[in-house]
């Protein structure tokens, strides 16, 4: 019926209310939105639905579509005030059926014997009114959809002073995040949320540090910025400074068209534990062969640097009384360790302890003990807290004992190779994956601290983001440990410090509260129905909720402080290789001398296997599972 | 006892008028013998005919917005009506008419094709002027007093006839409506909602009446329409009144009961060849009765067309808000 308006005849000069006035002939208000560019309008503000500044609705022209995230703008002329822009995003779109009462006259509406309008309304959710003068849209009004500077400024694009791509929205357009919620100058800390396999996290993790820095967004400081991933999936993320096989001029295109280089990392530095059983201090790892470094702590660290809590890193450790013999344990090793020789070894009491077994083994001995026990646990402590020390002690004797050495020679390296140094490189990887999950507690907890204790030292000059995936695992919502004091710790003071955490769970819900609401920037893939109603989501408007359930991969809800709405984005497929197959450049599988045996180029049993067409993340194995250890 | 329900709205009265006494007898000049002898009227069933490219209707609404009393100048001369004398008054309508053609194509099913309002202010006072108001201006319609008839009867007709002028105005152009509609010359067929009076002339347009209070045939004919099964029809047969037509009655698919259920009358032009007439009976026999309502939907099923309907519904909305109209109007009347 909206073809017939304009044809309506005017009986004599005037019309009835605006609703009636032909479409042609309603003019805008003087003058055009702020930027001045061309309009695509889209259709009215509807006066069926109540307008408010925060919610209004608009009703589509017929040729016209808006899609969910679609940025809309509308203006008012406010005598006295001027023009007042009114922007917000489609938060739902409704298509319904004008003139049908029944649900059956749809198949007479179809046959084409009653005649109907098939109207479309869009739901927009305000968010930013231009100047701040929070009045509704008019019914009636000109909807556009905003582009260039009219969605930039609807989205607060043009108040970022630097401002690190996020990704394609939907309406194809880039999405920004405000670095100043990202390096710490308003705010810090990502949290990244969604169900495994299908919320992409890990990869949302890695491409938005490729996006800090390779946008230019940094400045100058990005050569002092610096990244640190544990990898906790398999050794996906030993390829990152290999480029993607699939890397295709589409690709390159949508990195382009963020503004962002088609390429892999280029500095990055891997890390992995050593080979179980190996006295080489090899590095476990299958896939890749080289450029890897095995990584371990020496008896002697341990001792000196007081490392010992770190092993108990249980949740309900705080409650138990055991934890007072953990730290007078940790004080005597302080004390009483010696090194010896250059491999790490201690000697304590003329015992020297060269395997973690061994010195799990002096420390039971000394505490239980009668005559050294007061010496090493403590004056008047009960049998009982000994035992429960001594048991917890015992269990991590086989997690660890890959990690704690005093049995390999350092001597062949440099001094500290073995230790996890994020100074050298721009993206520091370390494979957690072999590790059973206590080992992976604590290297974790220790690495942080360390780090912690660094950045406190050095100041706050340099960044280093730090991705801490299956974040609800270090740190739980409930009880504490070692690890998630580290990671409170980081939360808090981390900004100021210039560590920025940026932490990937299934279920935020999970998560220690505090470093949730700690995090500025929140960041939601797909999430499982009963989790997304948590109130952990509460930043997410119920349509956006109920579409998180059903989020593609390479679909995520981003959320910033100073935009209400949470946006959708799509980030591009890695330009990175994100497992050995997809590594472009084959010669790199060419084997230092003496470290890997065998086929170089393993053919990939897979690889004969039909590749779905058009899936964006056909090989997404984002499962966030540990593997078990191999011993 | 066996008893049917009748279909209709009851507020709509029954779809055969003066129920109570059954249908009136008739004076009207009745030609039987155009298609089947009389001897040998019998029901026609249904025939293959070809679809028309494009069916149009064309119906019209009206609806009083309301009654003001015009003030007459103290010189005018004492008034016939004693009930309006005393406040030197005269009673008026403000009303708000509309026509409209809706169009059943293959290519963009059913849509508005044309839609005309006017809103008319209807009154015997000579001294009536245009009525302007913010929801648009009721033109002045100044009737000629008739003491012999009651003045709102006298009002309604003259707001009638109006209607009645505008429906006949929207049909006329609503085949201009229809170029570039991608439809075969000629093709079309046009469905006027009430007679045909007045648009005779226009080609291929059926007259669709829903009610009935003649019996227009001779008794021994006339018992026979209620032996009509589902989509069966009368033989055409030529009728005079005021004015001449073919005419002929056709039983539109409703649940079985009365013996006028479903029952409607159509006319056709008087001037057109009789094979031409019987073609469009037809041709309204194959069309029609995929257009009747059903009664849960319709107050007037299944006689009240669908496309009619939808119509109707529109061009009631077109005509305005009435709380909005009557607001305007008492503004109006204040300043």
């Amino acid at each position: 019926m909206t073809d017939t308006g304009s044809e309506l005849p005017s009986v004599d000069g005037t019309v009835f209310g605006r609703a009636f006035a032909p479409a042609a002939s309603w003019q805008p208000f003087a003058g055009s939105l702020t930027s001045g560019g061309a309009e695509d309008e889209v259709g009215k503000v509807a006066g069926t639905e109540a307008c408010t500044p925060l919610k209004f609705h608009v009703a589509l022209s017929s040729d016209a579509y808006l899609q969910l995230d679609d940025v809309v703008s509308t203006r008012r002329m406010i005598p006295g005030r001027g023009m007042i822009v009114t922007s917000g995003v489609v938060t739902d779109v409704v298509a319904r059926h004008e003139g049908a009462a029944f649900g059956s006259d749809v198949f007479l509406i179809a046959d084409g014997i009653l005649p109907a309008n098939v109207q479309e309304i869009a739901e927009v959710t305000t968010t930013r009114v231009d100047p701040e003068c929070y009045v509704p849209p008019r019914p009636g009004e000109v909807a556009i959809r905003a582009a260039g500077i009219v969605r930039d400024a609807a989205l607060y694009f043009d108040r970022m002073d630097a401002r690190v791509p996020a990704g394609i929205g939907r309406d194809g357009e880039p999405i920004y995040l405000n670095l100043e919620f990202l390096d710490g100058t308003r705010g810090a800390h990502v949290s990244i949320s969604g169900i495994s396999g299908v919320a992409t996290k890990t990869s949302f993790a890695l491409f938005l540090m490729h996006s800090l820095f390779t946008s230019g967004a940094l400045g100058a400081r990005a050569v002092n910025a610096k990244a640190l991933i544990f990898s906790v999936k398999g050794e996906d993320l030993l390829f990152i400074d290999k480029s993607n096989a699939r890397l295709d001029d589409t690709l390159r295109a949508a990195y382009a068209q963020l503004g962002l280089p088609a390429r892999p990392f280029v500095s990055a530095g891997f890390y992995a534990p050593p080979l179980p059983g190996d006295t080489t201090g090899r590095p476990h790892v299958t896939g890749r062969t080289s450029g890897v470094t095995a990584f371990w702590w020496t008896l002697a660290e341990l001792c000196e640097r007081e490392l010992l809590p770190y092993v108990f890193a249980d949740t309900e450790d705080e409650k138990n009384q055991y934890t007072i013999v953990v730290h007078q344990v940790t004080s005597r090793l302080r004390r009483e360790a010696q090194a010896a020789g250059n491999d790490g070894a201690v000697v304590i009491d003329g015992t020297i302890l060269r395997t973690w077994a061994e010195m799990v083994d002096f420390i039971c001995a000394q505490v239980t003990d009668d005559v050294t026990r007061p010496g090493w646990a403590g004056p008047a402590i009960g049998l009982g807290t000994v035992n429960a020390f001594v048991r917890r002690l015992r269990s991590s004797q086989r997690s660890l004992t890959p990690l704690l050495r005093g049995d390999l020679s350092a001597s062949t390296d440099r001094s500290g190779a073995h230790s996890i140094d994020t100074s050298q490189q721009q993206v520091t990887v370390v494979d957690l994956h072999n590790l059973p999950e206590r080992a992976q507690r604590f290297v974790v907890g220790v690495v942080l601290a360390a780090e912690t204790d660094r950045k406190e030292q050095a100041g706050p000059g340099g960044l280093l983001f730090t991705m801490v995936d299956e974040l609800n695992k270090y740190a739980p919502r409930e009880g504490s440990s070692p690890i998630k004091d580290v990671l409170l710790d980081i939360a808090e003071r981390g900004r100021s410090l210039g560590i920025i955490l940026i932490g990937a769970q299934q279920t935020a819900s999970e998560v220690e509260r505090r470093i949730v609401s700690n995090s500025s920037i929140k960041i939601v893939g797909r999430l499982d129905a009963a989790e997304a109603g948590r109130p952990e989501y509460g930043f997410l408007p119920p349509s956006q909720r109920q579409r998180a359930t059903l989020a593609r991969p390479g679909t995520m809800f981003v959320s910033q402080p100073e935009i209400p709405v949470p946006l959708a984005v799509e980030f591009p497929f890695p330009a990175w290789a994100t497992r050995l197959s997809e590594v472009a450049d084959p010669t790199f599988a060419t084997p230092t001398a003496g470290q890997v045996t065998g086929s170089t180029t393993r053919p990939d049993p897979f690889s004969t296997l039909p590749q779905p067409e058009n899936h964006p993340w056909p090989q997404d194995t984002d499962d966030g599972a540990i593997d078990e250890p191999p011993y | 006892m066996r008893f049917h329900v009748d279909g209709w709205d009851p507020t709509y009265g029954s779809s055969v008028a003066n129920a109570e006494n059954g249908i009136g007898d008739s004076t009207a000049k009745v030609t039987p013998h155009l298609e089947l002898a009389p001897a040998d009227w019998k029901p026609i069933s249904p025939s293959q005919v070809s679809a028309p490219g494009a069916v149009l209707f064309v119906d019209g609404v009206r609806r009083v917005e309301a009654r003001i009393w015009i003030e007459q100048p103290p010189s005018a001369e004492p008034a016939i009506r004693p009930s309006n004398t005393a406040r030197h008054a005269l009673m008026a309508l403000c009303a708000s008419y509309a026509a409209g053609t809706v169009c059943c194509c293959p290519d963009r099913g059913a849509h508005l094709l044309t839609v005309d309002y006017r809103r008319g202010l209807f009154t015997t006072a000579t001294n009536a002027a245009d009525a302007p108001t913010t929801a648009g201006t009721y033109k002045a319609h100044i009737t000629p007093d008739d003491q012999d008839q009651n003045l709102a009867v006298l009002l309604s007709t003259a707001l009638q006839r109006q209607l009645t002028d505008l429906e006949v105005l929207v049909a006329t152009h609503a085949r201009t409506a229809l170029t570039g509609h991608g439809v075969r010359e000629d093709s079309d067929l046009l469905v006027v909602d009430g007679p045909l009076r007045g648009r005779t002339h226009l080609p291929r347009a059926l007259g669709f009446i829903k009610s009935h209070r003649t019996a227009y045939l001779p008794p021994d004919l006339h018992a026979m329409i209620a032996a009509l099964a589902s989509s069966e029809r009368t033989p055409v047969f030529l009728m005079g009144t005021s004015w001449d037509r073919h005419a002929w009655y056709l039983r539109l698919p409703c649940t079985p009961g009365a013996p006028w259920a479903g029952i409607v009358r159509l006319e056709c032009a008087a001037d057109i060849p009789v094979s031409e007439a019987i073609e469009l009976a037809n041709l309204s026999q194959a069309l029609l009765p995929r257009y009747a309502s059903i009664e849960y939907k319709d107050t007037r099923a299944p006689q009240n067309l669908v496309p009619v309907a939808g119509l109707e519904r529109e061009l009631r909305r077109r005509m305005g808000n009435p709380v909005l109209l009557s607001r305007a109007l008492r503004v109006a009347a204040a300043g």
